[in-house]
């Protein structure tokens, strides 16, 4: 009796831990609503600091559940998609990262201009915070879009849209 | 790199699902595989060919021409 109790038990605990794959699309747009929420709120009540947080938290939630879908086939083909398209997007980003970064430090270390002859000392133009979350925004929006377009682009190249005869 | 997965499929009567399953990857992979668009690692190809009870070489056929061309 109490053997089979917890092979019962055994067996509903394997279950619960298991998790499908469209359960687990569903926690995460629940969750996507619960961020847009509180990034709604944090800026009603100026605390940024509960965005970045819940953002962390949110990442680390979806990460543990999808750990738990069973019905997840990824073999080395996607891995390698992935793979290529992060790298891809990779090097296109540090190098515009860079090119801002190296303006930027020209900026902060106030690099005279040419001719020498109408050299004039001002203070360096620094980006505001404003202006910086502008430019952050962008850059994320790029990192999105070309992380998006190379993995439709590797995504094509090794045939995941392919036709069959069969 | 050329393969005759199309080739024992039928021979053994599998679909491309099945063999899929049987080595745990997707059926596109199969399929990719199979079309040439995707040169599996070398653990998959010999997944694929224990599968079907045959030396890698029989399943999967090095394809000198494309080296020739690289070469030139």
């Amino acid at each position: 009796m109490m053997v089979t109790f917890l092979r019962q038990n055994v067996i509903y605990n394997k279950q619960r831990d298991c998790m499908k794959k469209n359960s687990f699309y569903l926690i995460c747009g629940c969750i996507a609503l619960a961020l847009l929420v509180i990034f709604w709120y944090s800026v009603e009540v100026h605390i940024r600091f509960l965005a970045e947080i819940s953002f962390i938290v949110a990442i680390g939630g979806i990460y543990l559940l999808r750990k738990k879908v069973t019905d997840f086939v990824e073999d080395e083909r996607t891995a390698r998609i992935t793979e290529k398209a992060a790298l891809r997007t990779f090097q296109v980003f540090w190098v515009i990262f860079c090119a801002f970064s190296i303006g930027a430090v020209m900026q902060i270390l106030y690099v005279p201009t040419f001719p020498r002859e109408h050299l004039e000392i001002h203070a360096p133009e620094l980006l505001g915070p404003r202006m910086m979350g502008y430019f952050q925004l962008a850059l994320l929006c790029l990192m999105i879009f070309l992380y998006v377009g190379f993995r439709i682009y590797y995504a094509r190249k090794y045939g995941e849209w392919e036709t069959d005869e069969e | 790199m050329k393969n005759k997965i199309k080739v024992f499929r039928a021979m053994h009567d599998m679909t491309q699902e099945d063999l899929a399953r049987a080595i745990g990857v997707t059926r596109q992979t199969i399929l990719a595989i199979e079309k040439g668009k995707y040169v599996p690692s070398l653990d998959l190809a010999f997944r694929i060919s224990r599968h079907f009870q045959v030396n890698i070489e029989e399943v999967f056929v090095y394809d000198e021409t494309v080296l020739t061309v690289t070469a030139d």
